[in-house]
């Protein structure tokens, strides 16, 4: 159904299969990321719709030769001339498949209903997701298909930070998937969405609904228009590491402490889960024998740690060479093992006793003789690391961050150190990867959303981290781990994280940035506007439309900070 | 010794002073039907409402011969006019261009009965033929064509708004129609007369003079004081039916010299500055569109004649 016309094509320059341009009525307009069809006749085919998307609109006095001529015609009125109007369309489909440019002269008229489901190829799309408001008003879609790794995977967002655009629409985007069984279908079972929350404390609100949510204009119409209960996320689990120097579990939060759990790994977990390798996430560690040298200590680390009794969690490093099978068995009383790795500090220490031994050489069975000076590399970025990091390995009952307690699991890392926040991103990722490795299945899918990409896998360098990003973005997809990545500066991330990602979605960017080729999915006028989207505004570009489309998406009903908070949820003790 | 001045206007355009105009007979030119001083008259805006600008432009499309192998080849043109008005709303400050109108004309000489074959353009091309033989007479009856269109534009829109026409009068009803000459080929007044047209200054004029001969009044306008013009630079005369009774005569008069002004073109946008009017400039570019690319036109009167021939 079409509304009716709204201009012609222009006919005084060339129409082409990629746009277009459309002579307004008087009595119509046509704005930004309006939707319009023309129909050509097709000799021997018949009748082509043509659909486009208004990238530009223009307006000029056709008649005036010299610019002072405007004074002449609007303010003198001596002057005639016809005030014309007209926008570029950018071509979205031919349908049926017969690439031809429309007719000159062929009246354009706006696509709504059926056409406009068209326009946006909503009606191919099997599983459509919404995926934020058109400038009608109305829900424009994603295909799943290409989200949840049928056809395709992952999820790239760019924008300048500061206006807190990027992880807004994130979980405006997350909201809307787990809220959608009947779209997400078979995958919307055992959702599980790990987020990493890595400045601010924006998302620790996200279960709590939001006081201003009522009194913003056209929130509440939005998500109607979505087809969401706007609601807080319903099933949330916060975690937090604990404070530094207290030996009682506090979580490291500033403006909310309750309903958030703490998490670390007992040394046990650090040398079973292989984390040793998360210690050394700078992208410059990669360089000379670090590598090698920590490869060799985390085999031996694993053969050489055996429990102690009474003491869940701690480790001793003792050799297993007399042990049956040589290999430890179940723990040993703490009189017999020596020096008890408690935390990440005395498990250095315990390692030092073989890499750099007070007397005597170092074990060549640790070290693969390399260089001292590489053993005294290593031993160093170790003690940075337990300074660093060294509050997150403590023995004791196990902390591990459960992600089955609920739907989305919030990850709180802003207050760690870079390389402690690397470590646990790490250490997180490759427990999700693990996982659905040996499985072998998609489902159930995993979804990990991490802010600030560059930092985790930058462009230069290499790291454990870096590779385990990319080993995802490639992978992942058959896997069903997904990442939604998000940054400020596409151009700082591996290009191999970015290129695999389907769904491209960009807000507000410097204007150097958006020049670079990472934004080639932007139209020239796309990337014009990208200097000047508001918050709440996003460029979407997804394989199954070949243009990108300018999208809003409504306030979250969901708090992003604590004077957020809606009345009667607060808790008296919040804040504490 | 008088000064010599080089003309603003692009030299393509002939002269200011060139164009074939009435030449009264000696003691035909009566000064002093104003009864006024002779001096420069300030002129007055009586807010008149609607003003009309009429012109029209013309081009010769084609040289046509009519072969006769026993009286020689015969000469004709294939010629197209367009003319029109643009309609000032002065309360609306707003112009527009209103009221074009087409007409292609084939035009034989020698009185030859041929006629023009069809061609495909709107309007078709009428074949007319005219006594005289030689080229000028074609196109002086092309230009007498426009200028009768012109005219009844002129007469015809004069019912409801106050006109001014491009050029000297065409018709001489009574109606509010003034034609605006802007070359100045005749000398209409006496020497001593004639000098006060160097001192008037910008929008003002000089009293009335009846053209008996003719039958129309006229008077002078200076649109706009030019730097580095000569004494008759930025003059106009204008022109007005003798059928108009004298005082509605004065108070059109009184008008022009207020409404002409502000519509004076200026001289780095237009090379007929300041006498070819914004509106009348803005028109012409419109009429000369309307009539067709150039190319086009000729393409279609060739395929004209050589349908003919094949058939």
């Amino acid at each position: 159904m079409s509304e009716g016309s709204v201009g012609r094509v222009l006919g005084s320059e060339h129409t082409s299969t990629a746009a277009f341009r459309v002579v307004i009525d008087e009595d119509q307009f046509l704005q930004l990321d309006d939707l319009v069809v023309v129909r050509t006749h097709v000799p021997k085919v018949g009748e082509v719709s043509t659909y486009g998307v208004v990238t530009e609109a223009e307006a000029v006095y056709e008649g005036a030769q010299y610019e002072s001529d405007t004074h002449r015609i609007a303010e003198l009125g001596i002057m005639p001339a016809q005030k014309v109007r007209t926008a570029s369309v950018a071509v979205t489909r031919v349908d049926p498949e017969v690439w031809v440019s429309t007719d000159p002269g062929e009246t354009v008229e706006r696509a709504t209903g059926d056409e406009r489901r068209r326009a946006l190829y909503a009606d191919q799309m099997e599983r459509p997701l919404a995926i934020g408001l058109g400038r009608d008003g109305l829900p424009v879609h994603i295909d799943l298909d290409f989200f949840d790794g049928r056809k395709g995977g992952h999820m790239s967002i760019a924008g300048i930070s500061g206006v807190a655009t990027k992880t807004s629409f994130a979980l405006f985007f997350l909201r809307v998937l787990t809220a959608s069984p009947a779209i997400v279908g078979e995958s919307a079972a055992n959702l599980r969405v790990l987020v990493f929350n890595v400045k601010g404390e924006d998302l620790l609100w996200l279960d709590r609904p939001n006081r201003l949510f009522a009194t913003t204009d056209g929130a509440a119409d939005g998500w109607a228009a979505i087809g969401v209960e706007p609601a807080p996320f319903p099933s949330v689990r916060f975690w937090a590491p604990p404070r530094r120097g207290v030996p009682d579990l506090i979580p490291d939060t500033g403006g909310r402490l309750e309903g958030i759990d703490v998490f670390a790994w007992t040394p046990r977990e650090f040398v079973d889960l292989g984390l040793l390798e998360f210690c050394f996430t700078d992208a410059n560690d990669a360089k000379n024998q670090l590598p090698f040298i920590r490869e060799r200590v985390q085999q031996q680390l694993q053969r050489f740690a055996v429990d102690i009794e009474g003491q869940p969690g701690a480790v001793a490093l003792r050799d297993p060479r007399d042990q049956p099978g040589g290999r430890w068995g179940g723990p040993i009383p703490a009189s017999q093992a020596g020096p008890v790795a408690t935390d990440l500090a005395t498990l250095v220490e315990a390692l030092e006793a073989f890499l750099d031994p007070d007397e005597g050489e170092p074990d060549p069975a640790w070290t693969g003789r390399v260089q001292l000076s590489t053993v005294s590399a290593f031993l160093r970025r170790l003690h940075a690391a337990a300074s660093r990091l060294g509050h997150l390995v403590r023995a004791g009952e196990g902390r591990r961050i459960d992600r089955a307690a609920a739907n989305v699991t919030v990850v709180a890392i802003q207050s760690l150190h870079d390389q402690a926040q690397r470590f646990v991103v790490g250490a997180l990722l490759k427990e999700t990867f693990q996982q659905k490795e040996a499985t072998g299945q998609r489902l159930p899918l995993s979804v990990i959303v991490l802010d600030e990409l560059n930092k985790y896998a930058p462009r230069e360098g290499t790291s454990p981290l870096k590779d385990m990003l990319i080993d995802i973005a490639q992978r992942g997809r058959s896997l069903g781990v997904l990442l939604v990545g998000a940054q400020q500066t596409a151009s700082r991330v591996a290009p191999e994280v970015l290129e695999n990602a389907s769904i491209r979605v960009s807000g507000r960017l410097d204007a150097a940035e958006a020049e670079r080729a990472e934004y080639g999915w932007m139209l020239p006028s796309t990337r014009a506007r990208a200097r000047l989207l508001k918050p709440g505004t996003m460029v979407v570009n997804q394989p199954s439309v070949p243009v990108p489309l300018v999208v809003t998406f409504p306030f979250p009903p969901w708090a992003t900070r604590h004077e957020e908070v809606a009345e009667g949820t607060d808790d008296p003790f919040l804040g504490l | 010794m008088a000064r010599i001045f080089v003309e603003g206007w692009s030299p393509e355009y002939g002269s200011p002073l060139d164009t074939a105009e009435l030449a009264p007979a000696e003691g035909s030119v009566d000064d002093t039907v104003e009864a006024v001083p002779w001096g420069a008259l300030d002129g007055v805006d009586d807010g008149i409402d609607r003003v009309a600008f009429v012109d029209g432009v013309r081009r010769i499309d084609a040289r046509l011969t009519v072969d006769d192998p026993v009286a020689g080849p015969v000469p004709g043109i294939c010629g197209t006019f367009a003319v029109g008005a643009v309609r000032w709303d002065r309360p609306a400050v707003r112009s527009t261009v209103d009221e074009v109108r087409l007409e292609r004309w084939a035009i034989v000489a020698c009185g030859r009965p041929e006629l023009f074959p069809t061609v495909d353009l709107q309007p078709p091309y009428e074949t007319v033929t005219i006594a005289a033989r030689d080229g000028d007479a074609l196109v002086h009856a092309l230009q007498t064509k426009m200028r009768e269109a012109e005219g009844a534009l002129a007469t015809e829109l004069s019912n409801d708004v106050f006109v001014l026409a491009d050029g000297p009068l065409n018709q001489l009803g009574p109606h509010e129609v003034v034609g605006v000459v802007k070359s100045h080929r005749v000398t209409y007044l006496r020497p001593e007369r004639n000098t006060l047209i160097a001192t008037l200054g910008a929008g003002q004029r000089t009293p009335l003079f009846a053209i008996k001969d003719f039958g129309r009044y006229s008077w002078y306008v200076r649109l706009a004081a030019l730097d580095g013009g000569h004494s008759w630079s930025g003059i106009v005369r204008c022109e007005a039916s003798a059928h108009l009774p004298i005082d509605q005569v004065r108070a059109i008069a009184d008008r022009t010299a207020t409404l002409l002004p502000l519509v004076a073109s200026a001289p780095h946008l237009d090379p007929r500055a300041p006498q070819n009017l914004v509106p009348v400039g803005a028109l012409e570019r419109v009429l000369r569109h309307r009539m067709g690319d150039a190319g086009l036109v000729y393409r279609a009167l060739r395929a004209a004649v050589s349908e003919r021939v094949a058939s």
